[in-house]
């Protein structure tokens, strides 16, 4: 379970996240909606210890991620495909965040060819399409096979099949009872894959309902613009 | 900790730079044997007068600059190399990730800086022979020791200064410039000085303190346990500054 409680950021006298409460439940696809400059992604990167917040507090599990022993163990966590070193190979990325947290070389062998990059293993990520370089970010996440898995724009760059595969995964991880937080601009694919939303506009929540009660009257296209435009529902 | 330092030895092997800067210093070694031989052969058909006024065929000192800079270059890789949102989300616990990357570049410098020097100063014996001074520098093996221990002394500290200058500059490139200017460039100031701030300045340059630390310098501004706490003070000003940019920005 992931608990965001009174999250905020500010740089100077900007605020990218107001004051922000959600919580995030095991079982679930949740998704993270809201237009570009929400705060999604600094959300995540709070969440994830890599930013500071400046009020509140972010809980993975209970704890603070920077308090998490072996933290890939209990958070998988895809935010930026490109932040890897380009010239190492695929299978070396892997390798050195398996080791970085006591998980066994050969799981990043395993999980190479469970996301479809088997036979590129040995390249070097530059020469990796972006399809190919966001599954060796998802394989990353399931390194540690966690409890919890955070993905900001998993489908980015990704063809119908590569959306539809990671479509499913996030679906079968929610089934095996985990945790899965995922942001998204394609509402289309997030009413397809979301159990639940969480909705935030210039930094604040504006809405955290099951998907459900959103499209009861209409599509979830809709019910976000009418929300992030302030019309409400 | 183990851990972390296992992922660092990974990172660093695993990609090209740090071969490409063990092959520099290869170089280095074979360049050095290279001019010593030179000089050797040089001194052999000199008259004995002009062979009095040789300077030292000891390629260690020539190569030892190039050395410092290699390992501060490999230092400020170690800091920058990987996007730090995969450095801290594998790693969470900043204070862990620096400790492994201070060890690993401890190691690796040390390790790097006794071999290249060893194998200078071996070929270097070997090419001089029972040659007189000044052309060989060293009667035993404990001539050579301070020598030897001041160098590495001076490897490991650049390698700190690169991994600190790379923490707290956040860029391999701007933080081998700076090494540049530490190395290279302020040494190549300091002596215009006014006197006697130019003794002063220079006697406090990374190059000149090798040879404070080792004793071999008549009059030196600092005495050898001056000069190391003085070396000690460079990496500990750079890292310490690579730390509360680490512990304290965002990734």
């Amino acid at each position: 379970m992931i608990e965001v409680r009174n999250l905020t950021k500010r740089y100077g006298g900007t605020t990218a996240v107001d004051a922000l409460s959600f919580t995030v439940q095991p079982g679930l696809v949740t998704g993270f909606l809201g237009p570009n400059g929400a705060g999604k992604s600094t959300t995540m990167r709070m969440i994830v210890g890599l930013d500071r917040p400046s009020e509140g507090e972010a809980l993975v599990g209970g704890k603070r991620y920077a308090d998490l022993d072996q933290p890939l163990r209990h958070v998988g966590v895809l935010l930026d495909p490109a932040a890897v070193h380009h010239g190492r190979k695929a299978l070396d990325h892997l390798r050195w965040l398996a080791a970085s947290n006591g998980i066994s070389q050969r799981r990043a062998v395993e999980l190479l060819e469970q996301v479809g990059l088997g036979g590129v293993r040995h390249k070097r990520i530059r020469t990796l399409s972006l399809g190919m370089k966001q599954r060796l970010g998802v394989a990353a996440a399931l390194l540690g096979d966690p409890q919890v898995l955070m993905f900001d724009e998993p489908v980015n760059g990704l063809d119908p099949e590569g959306v539809r595969w990671i479509r499913d995964l996030m679906r079968a991880l929610a089934h095996e009872g985990r945790t899965v937080f995922v942001s998204s601009h394609l509402m289309s694919e997030m009413a397809l894959t979301a159990d639940h939303v969480v909705i935030v506009a210039r930094g604040q929540l504006v809405k955290e309902t099951p998907m459900e009660a959103l499209t009861q009257n209409g599509s979830l296209e809709d019910a976000y613009l009418a929300l992030t435009s302030g019309r409400g529902l | 900790m183990k851990n972390a330092l296992a992922a660092e030895w990974l990172k660093l092997w695993t990609v090209r730079a740090p071969f490409g800067l063990v092959a520099a210093v290869g170089l280095m070694v074979v360049l050095g044997a290279l001019l010593s031989w030179l000089m050797v052969q040089d001194y052999d058909t000199s008259p004995a007068a002009e062979q009095a006024r040789f300077a030292s065929a000891d390629a260690s000192v020539v190569i030892n600059p190039v050395l410092q800079f290699c390992v501060a270059a490999l230092g400020a890789l170690v800091a920058t190399s990987d996007p730090r949102l995969a450095a801290l989300t594998a790693v969470p616990n900043r204070k862990r990730l620096l400790a492994a990357k201070t060890a690993l570049v401890t190691g690796a410098a040390a390790v790097v800086g006794a071999v290249a020097l060893a194998l200078s100063i071996g070929a270097g014996w070997l090419i001089m022979g029972d040659r007189p001074p000044p052309v060989a520098p060293w009667d035993s093996l404990g001539d050579v020791l301070p020598w030897a221990g001041a160098a590495v002394l001076s490897i490991v500290v650049t390698g700190l200064i690169g991994l600190g200058l790379g923490l707290a500059l956040r860029s391999t490139a701007v933080a081998i410039v700076v090494v540049g200017v530490l190395l290279w460039g302020l040494p190549a100031i300091t002596p215009m000085l006014p006197e006697p701030w130019n003794m002063d300045a220079s006697g406090v340059m990374v190059p000149y303190l090798v040879y404070e630390v080792a004793g071999v310098v008549e009059n030196a501004p600092l005495n050898p346990v001056a000069a190391v706490a003085c070396l000690l003070v460079y990496a500990a000003v750079t890292l310490g500054t690579g730390t509360v940019t680490l512990l304290r920005r965002d990734a």
